[in-house]
């Protein structure tokens, strides 16, 4: 690769960043405006307004040192949060995947098992003031139960987050592992070469099954209505993300729209054969899918309740079963 | 846990719990402010204990000494959602105390605004049920179907909340219905009927919704008697008990008790959808059978009288009033709400709920604890 080659690559990926930059940023928008609020019959909030206008707003706002055991920690995790985000959607651009092992479904799989974790960290270093003593004595005489030791709603959500780890991410793996069965390769690049020659995985049995479970581990992932036990708005309100302020609530925003953007261009890749690419015309398929999988989710969290774990088990494991029959079935 | 004796284990301080987790008085679930401690173990709640009193405003207090019209006004900001049922009530412990005769004209309109309100505290109800279940669509949706309501209050009250409407010996003149706001009414009813029907199809007819709300936060009959629970709260674990069935003021009307057996979150919100129903059946036969006449009775003296009680059926339960008259002015006054009685059944009804539903469990009592905490007397300690 001569260093012409390696500046237009360069150039193509952070060219593809601000593209994913700049489309992620209405996706919240899209989302509450022209989905949730039609639905809802209301008029909702300008588009522009969540993605967009409110981490400016943020980012003037005053800083608030939150009530944490290791404030700086729990303020840069947002950050890292965009930073994990913005390495997904670096490994899956066709201009790296030279690198072999670092393009892989093993680095894919890995950068998001550490955003997930990220919610755990948030909530076990979170303590807000909604859990604290009231300031007049609150176990009075006659209380029940004086010397039970309190949690906070945060630590709540910590442990709900742990479980999310355990089995909550199940359906994403399962679909991730689809194309891979269907490639015989975890490398991006085989993946893709494969699709290119065979068509996209999505056009076959395994890849429709395969997109349903991506669809839900999506949403599961993204901790979007009926999955959003993790900030369950009846008990632990936002959960993780309760303490955050100022900046770091900015932070918060924009990762959930480059999220959005960043999964649904890895189904594009792995279910389409379409990585993000600034160079090719197929990036348009890319920011297309991005809003598609917005709306569908709007769609559905528009017209559910919050599921406990009574109902999430059962869903977890029922979707779980069905992208283990795309991947037998990939087989076949 | 023993099923029947779930009541003492719940209060025993001697199990197992692992942590304490507080909510409140603050709290986004919360339209109200009050603190629930939960006692968990495994995110299922083993006990419960709930706290009211950041509110307090005595009203009572308050009206002690005041002339008895004043202290009648007053009871109206006791509560937003049931201001007309307090106000009705404080008037009818007057009425009783002076035996004033209020002209028939006026009861059948004060029936017509207290079952207005009952459907919009109803409403109410449904949509803050579909908020704490996360069902957001259902809310708003709920809360646009209230606003016919609303507005029908308006017309009748001139006011969305706190409409004023009964005086001593009858009603406001603003409140007088001539045949355009009778028909107003008949419409809004017509509506209300069909979209509250619509609403209940495609409510129970969602699997998701009735897997969050079926067998979630229940309250067994005999408890809900030892707990003295009232109104809707009661009537959804299957007792057959309405005040409105002693009130003399409802025997021209006909309409239906409805009761559930299952206790739990789906059977009250089950019964407020159908009482909605019951509601807009007896606006309807108030308002074509209104009789001719006077809507205020004036010709009444003041007089000194001893402590009177009068119990009226609130869209929450069972409302008690009382007060005595000392030259035309209150004296001993008392006011107990539905949600004083209904606390015990809330912290009774989380117990063995997961978190989530705790909240769920507390929404389906339909507290009013602002109302109560304006009404108690708070003890230092």
């Amino acid at each position: 690769m001569t260093i012409v080659d390696s500046l237009i690559a360069l150039t193509a990926v952070i060219g593809t960043l601000i593209v994913a930059f700049v489309v992620s940023v209405w996706l919240p928008g899209v989302e509450r405006k022209f989905i949730h609020a039609r639905i809802q019959q209301r008029i909702g909030p300008p588009i522009s307004s969540p993605g967009l206008m409110s981490p400016i707003k943020f980012f003037f706002k005053e800083i608030i040192n939150p009530n944490s055991p290791m404030p700086r920690l729990y303020n840069s995790i947002p950050l890292i949060g965009i930073i994990i985000t913005i390495f997904l959607l670096i490994i899956i651009m066709p201009q790296l995947y030279p690198l072999a092992a670092f393009a892989s479904i093993i680095a894919l799989v890995g950068l998001l098992k550490v955003e997930e974790i990220l919610y755990m960290f948030m909530g076990a270093l979170s303590k807000s003031v909604l859990s604290l003593k009231m300031p007049f004595p609150d176990v009075v005489k006659g209380a029940k139960h004086p010397d039970v030791p309190r949690s906070f709603v945060e630590e709540l959500s910590a442990m709900r987050a742990f479980r999310l780890i355990a089995f909550g991410s199940f359906p994403i793996y399962i679909a991730i592992f689809v194309p891979v069965a269907m490639a015989s390769s975890i490398f991006l690049s085989d993946i893709v070469s494969y699709q290119q020659v065979h068509g996209p995985v999505l056009f076959s049995l395994s890849g429709i099954l395969g997109a349903i479970v991506f669809f839900i581990g999506f949403m599961i992932l993204l901790n979007e209505y009926p999955f959003s036990i993790l900030k369950t708005k009846a008990d632990v309100i936002e959960g993780p993300l309760l303490e955050y302020a100022s900046k770091y609530r900015a932070y918060v925003y924009i990762s959930r729209g480059l999220l959005i953007f960043v999964l649904s261009s890895i189904f594009c890749t792995l279910f389409l054969g379409i990585p993000p690419n600034l160079l090719s015309w197929t990036i348009l398929v890319n920011i297309l899918m991005a809003f598609i999988f917005t709306i569908l989710m709007a769609v559905v969290s528009a017209f559910s309740p919050i599921f406990t774990f009574k109902q999430f088990y059962p869903v977890v494991a029922g979707v779980s079963v069905l992208g283990i029959l795309a991947i037998i079935a990939s087989f076949l | 846990m023993d099923e029947d004796n779930k009541i003492t284990i719940g209060n025993s301080k001697n199990q197992i719990i692992e942590t304490e987790v507080p909510m409140g008085t603050v709290h986004s679930a919360a339209i109200e402010p009050y603190r629930i401690r939960l006692f968990v173990e495994d995110e299922i709640v083993k006990d419960a204990e709930i706290t009211i009193g950041v509110n307090h405003r005595g009203v009572e207090r308050i009206m002690e000494g005041l002339p008895v019209e004043k202290a009648n006004s007053l009871t109206e900001k006791i509560c937003g959602i049931c201001s007309n049922i307090h106000l009705w009530n404080s008037v009818l412990v007057a009425e009783k105390a002076l035996e004033i005769e209020v002209p028939e004209r006026a009861q059948y309109i004060r029936i017509i605004v207290a079952e207005l309100e009952r459907l919009q505290s109803h409403l109410l109800y449904l949509a803050h049920g579909n908020e704490v279940l996360g069902h957001e669509t259902f809310s708003m949706r709920l809360f646009y179907i209230r606003e016919t309501v609303s507005d029908l209050l308006c017309m009748i009250g001139g006011n969305r909340v706190q409409y004023g409407v009964p005086v001593i010996g009858g009603l406001r003149p603003r409140a007088e219905l001539d045949q355009m706001r009778i028909q107003k009414l008949n419409e809004g009813m017509d509506l209300l009927e069909e979209k509250i029907s619509n609403f209940a199809q495609r409510f129970v007819s969602d699997p998701m919704i009735m897997s969050r709300i079926t067998g979630v936060g229940t309250l067994r009959k005999e408890d809900a008697l030892k707990l003295a629970t009232s109104g809707p709260t009661l009537r959804a674990t299957g007792v057959e008990v309405d005040l409105r069935r002693d009130m003399k003021e409802y025997d021209p009307f006909e309409f239906e008790v409805i009761t559930q057996d299952g206790g739990d979150v789906k059977s009250n919100l089950l019964v407020r959808v159908l009482e909605s129903l019951e509601s807009v059946k007896i606006i309807r036969q108030a308002a074509n059978h209104l009789p001719e006449g006077n809507i205020t009775n004036r010709s009444w003296d003041m007089q000194d009288a001893p402590i009177t009680k009068s119990y009226v059926e609130a869209p929450r339960g069972k409302l008690y009033h009382s007060y005595a008259l000392e030259d035309g002015r209150v004296r001993h006054s008392i006011v107990r709400t539905p949600s004083i009685a209904n606390i015990g059944a809330m912290q009774y009804a989380c117990i063995g709920c997961h978190i989530t539903d705790a909240q769920l469990a507390v929404v389906q009592c339909d507290p009013c604890f602002t109302c109560t905490d304006r009404a108690i007397q708070i003890i230092r300690l």
